[in-house]
């Protein structure tokens, strides 16, 4: 376990790390106020941090989308003009897949895996707070662009050559480019980090098999991460060199196909749908069980059902390239991967009825979202088996078809399972329930509002609306009642439906967090080893590293099988194995401290990109930023002395309690 | 189950679903399910993939239509499956029910039905996949050639349909019914996509690449279709429209586009027109026959001012019921609806007839050669060209004076 690590007696004289800070700055100690946040390496500070500045970006992006919906709400709409609705769809799907899913996913993740698995926190804590400060800086600079000569206007897809200096003449496209590469390292290095922390930080007892499954979800992800971000890398790199320093790589002219770029775009754009969608599988699969009062029906089959969608899920990216002339041969094989990765998708869904099906539900607002969702994103698979018949989909590729599918997926699937997460887990990040009345009417209107938005757009897409289209004319609109402007209105009008339901969750945060009232330590009676502690959990998450027999081990602290009957008794409260683990507390429990040099070095990035754009002279400044605070970082002592602490480590278990209620 | 247990089973399991929904709800809820069944999609839609109109597109359609089904009643089932246990399996103060993990023989079987359903459907996608892949069966190619943000028509010379000279047309691809055309396309800058829904699936024209995609109409019609592949600022404003006509109106028309250039008569406004396009237009739009005042042909050299290296071939304008891209209509409303309504036994003749001076739509022409980049936005301010070396990509705003715009208006009414 590297993190935890323990006080020895005799120091070793290999260890290489160094123990002074050789005149640079000393470790923040800092527990309280802004430094506590900016400096931490806390993975739950750290998960919320990424969690609050995702929720953000999910405004910026909705917005971008409301205004595309009142853009198109009648025939031949005035509220932008090409330009602006072009950076808008462009800057909505960057900014809703990279910085609202992915960071979302990833704050769930950093939070509680680490919980889940019985570990004290990640194993690189300071790049995990390097990956969020990363992200978030990647994040502004891309919608700098807003304020510098305009967004991107290429699409999210960002196709070559459109994408190129002559057709794009903004900087929009560099900043693109260089944002997500920033917010690439970061989910790379957060990839890398959370691979290591599950395979090496698990509690004792606690095999593979008996993971919680949302941590397997997350972890199949990691791997996808792993492998698509590089690719990305790599294509951003080649745009970005061809846009900034005269590269030709996707210039027709000079030879190029630029049939290359979809490859390597889709390559990674494949995965990553699997990326967006796998945490809230992850999260479902959690929920479900929680609220049947059953285990997770058939859970190696999820497990290996999610397994193989991350396998598979490399094999079928050509199916966003059917139109584009790859010849009859890949055409099918591509058409017959996309059917296979329908079965191991349909297993979930199978297994989460299952799961339902005898038992004991209770309709909290975590389940009512989980329920959607198995509802909603059925209707997305199904519309992407559609898209598997290749013929077919080359009548439906690039219409709002495509677009009313996608949205089941990621609305429907991704953002429907990270409100169902929020409602269940906002008692063990903040100690407080959020209001279950206002969650009732906040999970009816998303989801009343997201039929409405989307379910119209099957029909438009259909009928033969191309998608990425600025007006519609009334010309191509059909006639009778239901044409092409009377589904637009509605689906702009349940764009607002929506809004007003996503404004519910805002509302219900704010009174939540004035409403004094505590919550209770187990509030939903779950099953996970999160749940074995304190709301929040302390700085060290666990006074006592429990050693895990089964799957669901806190239920089974709590609940025993009687032998005759089969039926479940309790035999514990939550409280009774919370007071346990306190008496039993391990003595010397020694967190990692915070860190400078995160902040530092994610800052030095953007200023080497923005220098790429503008001056090279930046660029210089920004490696001298990264240079020396990579420089700091090596040489800080891993560990602040104890001399630093206010309150030395006599007694640590009482003074890092403190530290975690603040 | 008797008959009235049954009942009330049902009508428990409808209240408890309203019920769930929520009084405030029951309303909204209501609504979107009423507009849902009476969901009736609009008529007429001009670019509807669900009505093919060639053998093409109906090969597409009868492959789809079993899926969507297929695709419903398991969608249906799922949705079944989820309200049913959810009335069914709510908490009413029963036990904790038994932690069983699962039923691998279950799961296995749901999943190899799932899969079985799949490969059955993967046999008929994968037989269409090849037919429609075919090229040896072509009688009739037609080059297709996209940029920002037009299409370009090019019928190399084909004696059997009496094409003895290349003809090059923009917009409004026009075929004869009932044979295999095959397009070949491609791109002068960026990937485009060639759409007409009722005769086919899409086809990106990709610069660099020659991609083919097989058109076939059964009766004579107009079949819209636009440009689907996201290709910059005016990607809304590239449309494009198939016209079928019967085998015997095709050769008039392959016959009229190989007519000769007829000058404008002596002293009228269309000659002072002609003028006024060699002075200007001309830059960029050929139109063949064209000679200049010293008796020297007028050759268009766009590749000198356009980045895409192009320009419409205006030599039949008037042949074309549209403009800039399909964007916008040559005929008046009323004389549109005449032709896009036509029977397919009369259209082939309304078609051919063109524009006349009483059915020109005059004030979409005139605004066009008033502004061009205001009524479709497009890369033409001469001041930020910088990333094309000077070239514009569109129609720039040209200065004309109302009188110079009357003048061409007249002119360009001769280019029949």
């Amino acid at each position: 376990m590297a993190i935890i690590e323990r006080e020895i007696e005799v120091m070793a004289p290999m260890v290489a790390t160094p123990t002074s800070t050789y005149g640079v700055l000393k470790r923040p100690v800092a527990a309280t106020g802004w430094r506590a946040w900016v400096f931490t390496v806390d993975h739950k500070k750290l998960g919320l941090m990424y969690g609050v500045t995702a929720m953000f970006f999910f405004i910026v992006g909705g917005v971008e989308a409301l205004l595309i919906r009142l853009q198109l709400a009648a025939p031949n709409g005035k509220v932008l003009n090409a330009d602006l609705y072009n950076q808008m769809f462009t800057m909505h799907a960057t900014t809703m897949v990279f910085l609202f899913v992915m960071p979302m996913a990833a704050g769930f993740a950093n939070y509680f895996i680490p919980l889940q698995i019985g570990a004290r926190d990640v194993a690189f804590p300071r790049m995990n707070a390097l990956g969020f400060w990363m992200f978030l800086f990647g994040g502004i600079f891309i919608n700098l662009s807003w304020f510098i000569g305009g967004a991107a206007d290429g699409g999210w897809f960002m196709y070559a050559p459109n994408s190129g200096p002559v057709f794009s003449p903004t900087h929009g496209i560099d900043f693109w480019a260089f944002g997500l590469q920033i917010t690439g390292i970061a989910s790379l290095t957060g990839a890398i980090n959370l691979i290591v922390t599950v395979l090496n930080m698990r509690a004792p007892g606690m095999t593979l098999m008996k993971m919680p499954i949302f941590t397997w979800m997350m972890t199949v992800v990691q791997f996808l991460l792993l492998f698509a971000v590089p690719v990305i890398t790599v294509a951003l790199f080649l745009l970005s060199f061809q846009r900034n320093f005269g590269a030709r790589f996707f210039d027709v002219a000079a030879g190029a196909d630029p049939l290359l770029w979809q490859h390597l775009f889709w390559i990674f754009g494949h995965p990553e749908v699997y990326i967006l969608v796998l945490p809230s599988f992850g999260i479902v699969s959690e929920v479900l069980p929680v609220f049947s009062r059953k285990p997770l029906f058939g859970y190696p089959f999820v497990v290996f059902s999610g397994a193989a969608i991350g396998f598979v899920g490399w094999g079928v990216w050509a199916h966003h390239m059917f139109a584009s002339g790859l010849g009859p041969v890949s055409v099918a094989v591509f058409s017959l991967t996309t059917m296979a990765i329908a079965v191991p998708t349909g297993v979930k869904i199978i297994n989460w009825i299952l799961t339902m099906w005898g038992g004991k539900l209770v309709f909290s607002t975590a389940m009512k979202f989980s329920i959607g969702l198995i509802v909603l994103f059925t209707v997305g698979g199904l519309s992407g088996v559609t898209h598997s018949v290749a013929p077919s989909d080359t009548q439906q590729t690039d219409t709002y078809y495509i677009v009313a599918h996608f949205h089941y997926v990621l609305f429907g699937g991704g953002v429907l399972g990270i409100f169902s997460g929020l409602y269940y887990w906002w008692p063990k990040m903040f100690g407080k329930m959020l209001n279950e009345r206002l969650g009732n009417w906040n999970f009816w209107l998303m989801v009343i509002g997201m039929n409405l938005t989307f379910g119209p757009m099957h029909i438009l897409g259909l009928q033969g609306q191309p998608r990425r289209m600025y007006q519609f004319t009334e010309a191509r609109s059909g006639e009778g009642l239901f044409n092409f402007a009377f589904w637009n209105l509605v689906a702009s009008i349940g764009s607002f439906v929506l809004t007003i339901g996503i404004l519910l969750f805002l509302i219900n945060v704010v009174i939540t967090a004035r409403n004094p009232t505590k919550s209770p330590l187990d509030p939903w009676n779950s099953r996970s080893l999160e749940w074995m502690t304190s709301n929040p959990p302390k700085e060290h998450n666990f006074d006592v590293i429990p050693t895990v027999h089964h799957l669901d081990e806190f239920f089974h602290r709590k609940y025993e099988e009687d032998p005759a009957t089969h039926t479940m008794r309790q035999i514990a409260t939550a409280e009774e194995i919370m007071a346990e683990q306190e008496r039993n507390a391990d003595a010397h429990i020694h967190m990692p401290s915070p860190s400078y040099w995160p902040i530092v070095l994610a800052f030095g990035l953007p200023v080497i990109t923005f220098g790429m754009i503008f001056s090279h002279l930046i660029a210089v400044f920004g490696a001298v930023i990264v240079f020396f605070a990579a420089f700091g970082w090596a040489l800080e002592p891993s560990t602040a002395p104890a001399s630093d602490f206010e309150t030395n480590n006599s007694a640590p278990s009482t003074a890092l309690d403190t530290v975690g209620k603040s | 189950m008797n008959h009235s247990a049954k009942h009330l089973y049902l009508k428990r399991l409808v209240t408890s679903v309203l019920r769930m929904v929520g009084k405030k709800s029951q309303t909204l809820f209501g609504v979107s399910l009423l507009s849902f069944i009476a969901a009736s999609c609009a008529t007429n839609a001009p670019q509807d993939t669900w009505q093919p109109k060639g053998p093409n597109a109906k090969l597409i359609d009868d492959l789809q239509q079993p899926v969507f089904a297929v695709a419903g009643v398991i969608g249906l089932i799922v949705a079944v499956a989820v309200i049913y246990s959810v009335l069914k399996y709510k908490d009413r103060g029963q036990p904790i029910p038994e932690q069983t993990h699962g039923k691998p023989a279950l799961e296995i079987t749901l999943t190899i039905i799932p899969a079985l359903i799949l490969a059955v459907v993967a046999v008929f996608t994968f037989g269409a996949i090849f037919k429609l892949a075919k090229t040896d069966d072509t009688e009739m190619i037609i080059n297709v050639t996209g940029q920002q943000w037009w299409w370009e028509y090019d019928y190399p010379v084909q004696n059997e349909f009496g094409i003895t000279q290349p003809i090059i047309s923009s917009g409004q691809l026009v075929m004869p019914v009932g044979t295999k055309v095959l397009l070949r396309e491609t791109s002068r800058d960026v990937i485009h996509s060639y759409w007409i829904p009722a005769l086919n699936g899409k086809r990106d024209a990709v610069p660099g690449r020659i991609q083919t995609l097989r058109l076939e109409a059964d009766k004579p019609g107009i079949f819209a279709g636009q440009c689907t592949e996201f290709c910059g600022l005016s990607h809304a404003n590239m449309r494009m429209e198939a016209v079928a006509l019967s085998k015997a109106d095709f050769a008039k028309w392959v016959a009229n586009q190989q007519a000769a250039y007829v000058a404008p008569e002596k002293d009228s406004l269309a000659q002072q027109g002609e003028a006024v396009f060699l002075n200007q237009c001309v830059r960029c739009h050929q139109v063949n026959g064209l000679m200049r005042a010293d008796g020297t042909p007028a050759i268009a050299a766009p590749d000198e001012n356009v980045w895409a290296g192009a320009a419409p071939n205006l030599t039949h304008l008037m042949s074309r019921n549209t403009f800039a891209g399909a964007s916008f209509d040559l005929l008046s409303k009323q004389c549109r609806d005449e032709v896009w309504n036509a029977s397919s036994d009369t259209i082939g003749a309304k078609y051919l007839a063109g524009v006349s001076q009483d059915c020109l739509n005059q004030k979409d022409l005139r605004s066009w050669l008033r502004n061009a980049p205001e009524m479709k936005p497009m890369y033409a301010n001469p001041t930020q060209l910088e990333a094309t070396g000077g070239k514009y990509r569109g129609m720039p705003y040209l200065a004309l004076s109302e009188d110079d715009i009357s003048k061409l208006v007249a002119y360009l009414l001769t280019l029949k």
